[in-house]
């Protein structure tokens, strides 16, 4: 028993390292945003969901033109990308700006109107895909020689999946130069200490807000290309899931922290698929694979009972 | 404005709208329909918004009370008098300086009489009542957690699933399958489970607000999101190694109260129930009585010193504490109330329904409440009813009979601009779009009118004052405070 | 039982590597009028909010009537007689000004929750007690008249008294006033001293508070504390600090104190004009 569990083992950590990087994409969209306007923004699953559709549509047009799958890939990742990237800056632009312009202190006026946006942003996608292909559930294309396979170490690892990690890590890598190095960079880390100051530092603050859904948001983008390439299946509704259990991924690494969200997505990750696999397994089917989806959230309660700061994170807490 | 210019404009008001109600009583006359129905629902805007005298406006409603009656009547589909009906009640609830027995009386005939009749013409529309009367009763609910105390709930249905669940279960065979004893329980024996359900969801708000409630209102926001997704899952899942849920098949039949009693009752009075229509009436009446008690409830809590603390809270929780308002005990306390409001509305759902399933239970549910709330405006009693009406009439009324409307057009070949309607994909169909539509009515609440379009007494100044500080604040960032 | 009203030792709280209140100690008697002054930024404020319950120190004791009160929550620091007022007027805008008298009066409703759901008469008498009682507390404060209007829609002065109105509906032993007089003309703030001398002896208080302009507190005080960078550079009687050089100093900047006696009242001009520039600035940012 021991043993086939623990042979099981390096490709359940492989698997759920593929996970947490798509998991850790996702959050830094959640936690940039945080960082800059303190505004959870729902409606980052469906940007998610955005890029994955886009890449879904590449892969679908194009397969016939490209062939090479790399090349095609990349396409798709880039326009994936962009499409959400740009779509975000839109939502901001019209949805969240013109609060922000209002002064609002409600708190749950923004929060509320991400809701909205999360849902309009999900039937507007089923809708051009209803209009277009007359279906609304997507499986991405396969194209063969990204469909390869070696085994190393006991580990059956697709061509793709390496892919899934390469450009996650330089995304990730990229972002780090991005946030530290330059000077958006900069403005964006003063935005986020204090708006007002950084308006008198001669920063434009809608900028940089726009810059910073611009770069969560195409990271996301990137995300939702790799999570079809490795899952497959895609709806208007496959990003609510993911989107939560990267939002939990961002508290787990402390809400508004860069590197604690790529800790929180791996962490998070691994977790879940070894709960997906060792539960079944340990409780002789009682508890099933389905029961993983309450992971995330089980992990966020007793986050917030025990460590609400997160791992890296400093405690928010109302400003006095 | 001089006094006799406010005079003359009375007059002018006074004959409109004494001439707009004339002519729907004539409408109704020539072409009793939907063509009346708009007629008549214009004369009632223009009886809500003109500056007319408090007599003129409650004769004005009654007339309009009997013109949309007297539409049922006719053979046409009764959707748009229902929907006059209820835009009667909301003028009606605005109308402050109105004689409380005059709003008694039209209140009264629309709801004990005219409604039922028309439900009896059409059963559609006691179930298009029942739904909004469910609806009503959880914004209402969810008014408190998210009007009063400002916190953000995003998994309101999971009490809502709570409540049917539990009723659902027991008041079915499905107790056999893990339990002895002898069931489906008396279905008279769902009174009593109204009240474990309300026991069982406050305290399951309990536990769950426990850790999200001492930090920031967004943690409280994604904590109810995940348990929503938890309560889906449970729901669908549980069904083995022992079968407590039945899975995504769901329970039924679920056992309604015995109402032999209502049925003799009604008939003593005159009115001869069927068994088409006697559970609807009941389910109808039992909805009232429900709304009745929550408003009832709400207006006391709102009058007590823990209404005023969720106020304090939700305004300025460091000046709310200072004055010894215990934080996470005042948080609990409405948080818990609006799950207990929930979970009491999901047992009658589900004795209505007879029928429970996972599928009724989505975050799409959970948001709708929200918008419901967000719509009548956040903290207003009478908004949060008008919100509960007009999204459930646009989604099981008005979207519906869109998509219908589509069809027959689709498969009558019609062509508009020379482009041929049946060749519209088959997936296009409105009423699956109901996120859509929701998803804009949120967003445009919140960007053009969030305190919604009735809004609460103490925020209709807050609306006023936001009016004259736009260009002042327009620069302002967050929290600006040294 | 220290016999003190307000006991600190040794208080010290941190913002990251500003120490805001840095080793305060300081006693307030019973019944005392005792006013914390220091210039802007000198913690005075940060030092409420420890008392408050909003901060919690990073070291030191904080007796209240001799019982240790650090750690607590605000809520149940008020709960033992602490009201309070805030710099920056935090009133509940959207509340009539009934309710947010109504609201100080929370610990003292018995209303259990179950019986406000049904409004059972115990409740609607506790509701009746409550509403006499603050009506009394606005009547004391002069803005009975205003009490169905929303807070937000009252004058600035009125503000202020509401405020005062509201920390009274605790029935504070402490009352811990943060610039109660700033925005006031001179004939307010004189209207505000006789109030803050009648609270006392009326409602058997002891009363702390910030203020800056130096008239008021010299003439009201029985003591003063003068924080500058989060310590306490002087304490006592207001002739020992008028005449104090360090407060000089601190108050007009190194060599200013040799102008001796006559710079006695300046500390006061300079102060608000001080404030009033800050005021008009962060008018302009807004």
């Amino acid at each position: 028993m021991l043993d086939s569990l623990l042979s099981l083992l390096p490709q359940i950590l492989f698997e759920g390292l593929l996970l947490g990087f798509v998991y850790a994409m996702i959050a830094l969209g959640y936690t940039m945003v945080y960082g800059v306007l303190e505004l959870i923004n729902f409606a980052h699953s469906e940007i998610f969901m955005i890029g994955a559709v886009a890449g879904v549509e590449i892969f679908r047009s194009l397969s016939n033109i490209i062939h090479n799958g790399y090349l095609l890939l990349l396409v798709a990742i880039v326009v994936g990308g962009l499409v959400s990237g740009l779509v975000a800056i839109a939502m901001e632009r019209f949805a969240y700006r013109p609060l922000r312009r209002r002064g609002t202190t409600n708190r749950l006026v923004p929060l509320i109107t991400a809701v909205g946006v999360s849902f309009v942003l999900q039937d507007l996608v089923r809708l051009i895909e209803a209009l277009w292909h007359n279906e609304f559930f997507l499986r991405m294309a396969s194209v063969s020689d990204l469909e390869g396979s070696v085994t190393v170490l006991g580990i059956f690892i697709q061509y793709k999946s390496i892919v899934v990690i390469v450009v996650s890590l330089a995304m990730l890598a990229g972002l780090n130069l991005l946030v530290n190095k330059t000077r958006l960079g900069t403005a964006i880390r003063t935005v986020a200490q204090d708006m007002d100051t950084a308006r008198l530092m001669g920063i434009n603050p809608d900028r940089v807000v726009s810059s910073t859904f611009f770069i969560g948001g195409s990271l996301g983008g990137v995300a939702g290309v790799l999570f079809a390439l490795q899952y497959t299946t895609i709806s208007p509704y496959s990003g609510f899931l993911p989107g939560i259990k990267a939002f939990t991924a961002a508290v787990l690494g402390g809400i508004g922290n860069i590197p604690g969200a790529m800790v929180g997505g791996l962490v998070l990750g691994e977790l879940e698929t070894l709960a997906g696999t060792y539960l079944p397994t340990l409780t002789n089917g009682t508890i099933g694979t389905e029961y993983k989806d309450i992971i995330a959230f089980l992990v966020l309660i007793l986050l917030l009972l025990f460590r609400p700061q997160g791992l890296l994170g400093q405690i928010v807490k109302e400003k006095v | 404005m001089t006094g006799s210019l406010k005079k003359m404009k009375t007059e002018t008001a006074l004959i409109a709208v004494c001439a707009a109600d004339l002519v729907a009583f004539a409408a109704l006359k020539v072409s009793p329909g939907f063509f009346a129905g708009i007629i008549g629902i214009l004369a009632l805007v223009m009886t809500g918004y003109l500056p007319v005298k408090l007599q003129a406006k409650l004769g004005s409603l009654a007339v309009l009370t009997l013109v949309f009656t007297l539409g049922f009547a006719s053979k046409a589909s009764g959707d748009i008098f229902f929907i006059g009906l209820i835009g009667i009640l909301v003028v009606l609830i605005r109308t402050d300086r109105a004689p409380v027995w005059t709003k008694v009386l039209i209140g009264a005939a629309i709801l004990l009489a005219s409604i039922p009749f028309a439900g009896f013409k059409d059963t559609f529309l006691f179930e298009l009542a029942i739904q909004i009367g469910i609806f009503a009763a959880m914004a209402m609910g969810l008014n408190v957690v998210v009007g009063m105390a400002g916190l953000l709930d995003m998994g309101y249905t999971a009490f809502f699933a709570i409540g049917a669940y539990t009723w659902g279960i027991f008041g079915s065979p499905q107790a056999h399958s893990f339990m002895a004893g002898h069931f489906p329980l008396n279905g008279n024996l769902m009174f009593l489970f109204m009240g474990l359900a309300v026991l069982a969801t406050a305290l399951t708000g309990i536990i769950i607000g426990l850790p999200a409630l001492r930090l920031r209102g967004d943690y409280l926001a994604i904590v109810t999101l995940g348990l929503g997704e938890v309560i889906r899952v449970l729901a669908n899942n549980m069904d083995h190694p022992v079968n407590i849920t039945n899975g995504p098949q769901g329970i039924t039949p679920v056992s309604r109260p015995d109402i032999g009693w209502f049925r003799s009752a009604l008939s003593a009075i005159g009115v001869p129930l069927d068994a088409r229509t006697d559970y609807q009436l009941f389910f109808y009446f039992l909805v009232l009585l429900v709304i009745g008690i929550v408003i009832v409830v709400n207006i006391n809590l709102g009058k007590s010193k823990f209404g005023r603390a969720w106020v304090a809270i939700r305004e300025d929780e460091i000046a709310a504490r200072s004055m010894g308002i215990p934080m996470i005990k005042t948080k609990l306390y409405a948080f818990a109330t609006g799950a207990a409001f929930s979970g009491a509305m999901g047992v009658i759902f589900a004795a209505q329904r007879t029928f429970v399933s996972p599928e009724t239970f989505t975050m799409l549910q959970s948001t709708t409440i929200l918008g419901m709330v967000v719509l009548g405006g956040m903290g207003s009693i009478e908004g949060a009813i008008l919100g509960a009406a007009s999204l459930t009439i646009l989604n099981i009324d008005l979207l519906k009979g869109f998509s219908e409307y589509l069809n027959e057009l689709k498969q009558g070949g019609t062509v508009i601009f020379g482009y041929h309607l049946s060749s519209l994909p088959s997936q296009l169909d409105p009423a699956k779009y109901e996120r859509l539509v929701f998803g804009l009515v949120i967003i445009f609440m919140m960007i053009f009118r969030p305190t919604g379009l009735l809004p609460e007494r103490r925020r209709k100044a807050e609306e006023a004052e936001d009016d004259d500080d736009i260009p002042e604040i327009t620069e302002t960032g967050k929290g600006g405070q040294s | 039982m220290s016999g003190y009203a307000v006991e600190v030792k040794n208080l010290t709280k941190r913002f990251g590597g500003l120490i805001a209140v840095n080793e305060v100690s300081m006693s307030v008697k019973p019944g005392e009028i005792f006013s914390v002054i220091g210039p802007n930024g000198a913690g005075k404020t940060t030092f409420f909010n420890l008392l408050t319950g909003i901060n919690k120190p990073d070291s030191g004791n904080l007796l209240l009537d001799g019982r240790d009160v650090v750690g607590l929550a605000p809520e149940q620091v008020a709960a033992r007689g602490v009201g309070r007022t805030f710099q920056n007027i935090r009133l509940f805008g959207a509340m009539t000004v009934l309710e947010n008298v109504l609201v100080g009066r929370y610990v003292h409703i018995r209303t259990p929750y179950p019986s406000a759901l049904a409004r059972t008469p115990g409740c609607r008498r506790e509701e009746k007690k409550a509403a006499e009682r603050s009506l009394e507390l606005l009547d004391y404060m002069g803005i009975a008249s205003r009490a169905g209007e929303l807070a937000r829609n009252l004058s600035y002065g009125e503000q202020r008294r509401l405020e005062i109105a509201r920390a009274l509906a605790l029935d504070p032993r402490l009352l811990l006033l943060d610039e109660p007089a700033a925005g006031m003309n001179p004939q307010e703030t004189e209207e505000l001293k006789k109030l803050i001398r009648a609270l006392r002896t009326d409602m058997d208080l002891t009363v702390v508070l910030i203020e800056h302009d130096m008239s008021m507190v010299m003439s009201i005080s029985d003591r003063i504390v003068v924080l500058q960078f989060g310590s306490v550079i002087a304490e006592g009687l207001p002739a020992e600090i008028r005449a104090n050089t360090k407060v000089i100093e601190a108050y007009l900047g190194s060599g200013a104190a040799a102008g001796g006696g006559a710079a006695s009242s300046d500390p006061a001009t300079t102060e608000s004009r001080a404030a009033a520039g800050n005021g008009a600035t962060g008018e302009h940012h807004a």
